[in-house]
């Protein structure tokens, strides 16, 4: 099965219902499975920030959401981040696409991209990375299962390594 | 002009207790604690300016049978205008968005907002889809808007013109991130 099956499967079984988004190539690839998916329900933002927001409305509604953007878009998140689920110990699954990486063709993505791995230790926020297509099933749950149980954020980054790079 | 509190206290008395209050960092939350210090299912914004907004859109879309009220300040929804494009594409029904507006960031020194000036937030929200929007200069315009918003399906946006007053520290408003989030939790059942 490729990673985005595993991944949505992964999602469904901890029912993460609301996916909340802003697109990018690699995000698309999960999108384009959940759309017609009644399982899902997808929530389109304008800024990745709201996400962190919305994602922490619906856990504390009860119901359990993620946010999925590109490296860029964490970096619109951070304050909210640090403010919001953090202090306030609420789950917040990201999903992201892994921009300013291997085989980068746009420069101005580098800087956000490279940062972010510091930046998650720096805040205490496990992260963890898909490479290869035998580990997402592993990862994806555990990074999960992390995240429910620590009541706080945690990230999962999809390289091109394993979705390939833009062109 | 309408006072924060007085309006606040006029939002406490028309809510039922089991209606879900998210207030913003500041005076909206600390209005909202002293209107009514003893009302349980309010959730208090410390910081995370802007994101009232957007943790109100996500209960509302969790929630869909519950309506939720919003305590919101201009300075905070101007740091985060996408959140009403979301909200007016998303469309909550049960979603009420009252902006509190006086102009300024009242707790830094009272500096002007683009409020001030031209900015026209009601404005902003019927552009971004909003299908009710209010605009309320008194204690009673809001009450009606307000009685209206509480009737029937949203999402509503009430702009509630305040004056710029420094709302009473309580040494009760609470304080603890987590006490808040699980006292909020708990209150709704989730």
């Amino acid at each position: 099965m490729s990673w985005p099956n595993t991944i949505v499967d992964v999602l469904k079984k901890y029912q993460v219902r609301h996916i909340n988004f802003l697109p990018d190539a690699m995000g698309e690839k999960l999108l384009t499975l959940m759309r017609d998916d009644k399982d899902f329900d997808l929530l389109p933002l304008a800024r990745e920030e709201e996400g962190v927001g919305v994602t922490c409305g619906q856990a504390l509604g009860g119901k359990r959401g993620a946010l999925l953007c590109p490296t860029s878009g964490i970096g619109n998140s951070l304050n909210a981040l640090a403010s919001l689920p953090i202090p306030y110990r609420i789950p917040v699954p990201m999903i992201i696409g892994f921009r300013g990486d291997l085989g980068e063709f746009n420069s101005t993505q580098v800087m956000m991209g490279q940062s972010l791995p510091e930046i998650f230790r720096s805040m205490r926020i496990p992260y963890f990375e898909l490479k290869r297509e035998d580990e997402v099933a592993v990862l994806t749950e555990g990074f999960l299962r992390l995240c429910y149980s620590t009541e706080s954020p945690a990230a999962l980054l999809i390289s091109t390594q394993l979705a390939g790079w833009k062109e | 002009m309408m006072n924060m509190l007085e309006a606040t206290q006029a939002v406490c008395r028309r809510l039922s207790d089991d209606v879900p209050v998210v207030a913003s960092l500041g005076n909206p939350g600390l209005n909202l604690f002293n209107a009514q210090p003893g009302r349980q299912r309010n959730f208090y914004f410390r910081n995370a300016m802007g994101s009232a907004s957007s943790l109100a859109l996500g209960l509302a879309t969790a929630a869909p049978e519950q309506r939720v009220v919003l305590l919101d300040g201009d300075g905070s929804l101007l740091m985060n205008l996408s959140s009403l494009a979301s909200e007016g594409w998303r469309g909550p029904r049960n979603l009420v968005h009252i902006c509190w507006d006086n102009r300024m960031y009242e707790m830094t020194g009272q500096q002007a907002t683009a409020t001030s000036g031209p900015a026209d937030l009601a404005a902003i929200a019927e552009g971004a889809g909003f299908p009710k929007v209010e605009r309320a200069e008194t204690l009673a315009a809001f009450e009606a808007a307000l009685e209206r918003a509480l009737a029937g399906d949203g999402p509503w946006f009430i702009l509630a013109v305040v004056a710029g007053e420094r709302a009473k520290r309580n040494p009760a408003n609470p304080k603890s991130a987590t006490g808040i989030r699980h006292r909020f939790m708990g209150e709704l059942g989730a």
